[in-house]
């Protein structure tokens, strides 16, 4: 009690208003403890301090201000959404502002996806990028290498520049051509591998098309390791996406060794 | 004017303000009105003696009661008679109107609060009619020092420190200190002996 004694006399005083800020933070600090006598007695000096508006002059509003607020309040009172807050305490500012997180929490999720798909969109140009710098390597080493077999495959019927095949018994085969004529519509060019075995049938291998100033580069991973159980390659025209067994005659061909 | 102006808590019949408060939570434009009518007076008066001007008085006036119809929840009958904290709220908002019209800067942003706290009546409160309200605190304010009484209304009607009392008063601040709180403990005894 005689921790609460040394504030008995400030409750009126910051009732009024009129504490310096030292002993109002004293007060404060002490209330903030759950006294409850002294939120008792400082509710009690609030109540007196009130009393103090009976001393204020006798003064009346205007009959346009009841008028004002009477018809303001009619109207609200139809109209509870136009009002700016609702009776219930919740202020519809408050509603809006849910209804705001609401759409913001949406728009972050959406726009987390969004992120996360960017991401991995970014990844898979990575993933490309180093997909690419993987081929380029390949080809670099398979061009390089002196140990490399090349191959050369000379247009038939004079139709075309000749072609060129370096071949790498680990990392495969490069094929690359300049000013070769594009297939007409969607055809591709597709390359054969064609077997020392007697009656073996042309081996199927990957397809292109030249770009507009009819230059390519084609990485054949994986063709057959020993070159010497390949007798010749062949290129000729087949419909998008290739086909088992040649449907045209060959426009290259190279002798393999 | 001749209006009930509380009734205990504690009381097992309940006031006339909080049934009025209770068809106010209901949308009740009528309980709105009375509820103005019954109180507009003092409101008015008390934020008038503040800002020393109608027009802007009213405004405060308008938006006090607009407060009360909008947040009618933001009253909570347990926690203290219904006059009182409208006088509060009244007073809150006439004096932050005041600092603005004035330009002042005050320390009273953070010294009083935007919706009145807890207002707890002393036991020997009763149940009085706002003119024998008024005579009787009026009579008893009437009986101080008209130094301790101005001290006082500078306080309450213009938010005023004890420092800014003292200077303005040309008075050693512990005077001003002792003349508010004497005068307020003389205004509570009479009240009390007069209940």
């Amino acid at each position: 009690m005689k921790n609460c004694d040394q504030f008995r006399e400030l409750f009126e005083g910051y009732a009024l208003g009129v504490l310096d800020a030292e002993e109002r933070t004293a007060l404060e600090a002490h209330l903030a403890t759950d006294c409850s006598d002294c939120t008792r007695l400082l509710g009690e000096a609030r109540w007196l301090v009130s009393q103090l508006a009976y001393i204020a002059p006798d003064s009346r509003p205007s009959e346009m201000l009841r008028g004002r607020l009477m018809q303001r309040v009619r109207a609200e009172a139809q109209n509870p959404r136009f009002a700016g807050q609702s009776k219930t305490g919740v202020p519809y500012w408050m509603w809006i502002g849910v209804a705001t997180l609401f759409l913001v929490a949406l728009y972050s999720a959406w726009d987390a996806h969004r992120s996360k798909q960017e991401v991995r969109a970014a990844h898979g140009q990575i993933a490309d990028v180093d997909a690419q710098l993987a081929v380029a390597r390949r080809e670099n080493a398979i061009l390089a290498d002196p140990t490399s077999l090349r191959v050369a495959l000379s247009p038939q019927n004079s139709f075309g520049p000749q072609l060129e095949v370096t071949w790498h018994s680990q990392y495969g085969m490069v094929l690359a051509g300049q000013n070769v004529p594009v297939p007409t519509g969607n055809r591709v060019l597709q390359l054969w591998l064609i077997p020392n075995a007697p009656g073996g049938k042309p081996i199927p291998s990957l397809t292109l098309r030249p770009n507009a100033n009819g230059e390519f580069v084609l990485l054949i991973s994986h063709p057959p390791k020993v070159a010497a159980e390949t007798k010749a390659l062949a290129i000729t025209e087949e419909p998008p996406g290739g086909s088992t067994q040649p449907t045209t005659t060959p426009r290259w061909v190279g002798r393999v060794g | 004017m001749f209006l009930t102006i509380w009734t205990p808590t504690n009381d097992p019949v309940m006031s006339p303000d909080t049934a009025l408060i209770q068809r106010l939570l209901q949308n009740d434009a009528s309980a709105f009105e009375s509820l103005y009518d019954r109180h507009s007076h003092l409101v008015y008066s008390l934020v008038v003696r503040i800002l020393q001007q109608a027009a802007m008085a009213e405004e405060v006036v308008q938006d006090v009661f607009l407060q009360l119809w909008r947040n009618t929840a933001q009253y909570d009958a347990s926690r203290g008679p219904f006059v009182p904290w409208l006088v509060a709220l009244a007073r809150n908002r006439a004096l932050d109107a005041l600092r603005l019209k004035s330009e002042r800067q005050r320390r009273r942003e953070d010294q009083v609060e935007e919706l009145p706290s807890i207002v707890a009546a002393p036991q020997y409160e009763r149940e009085i009619d706002e003119k024998r309200r008024i005579e009787r605190v009026r009579a008893l304010m009437g009986e101080l020092n008209p130094r301790q009484k101005r001290a006082i209304e500078l306080a309450y009607f213009e938010g005023l420190s004890h420092t800014e009392i003292a200077a303005a008063m040309e008075e050693p601040l512990g005077t001003v200190k002792t003349w508010i709180r004497d005068g307020l403990m003389r205004l509570k005894e009479g009240l009390q002996a007069t209940a």
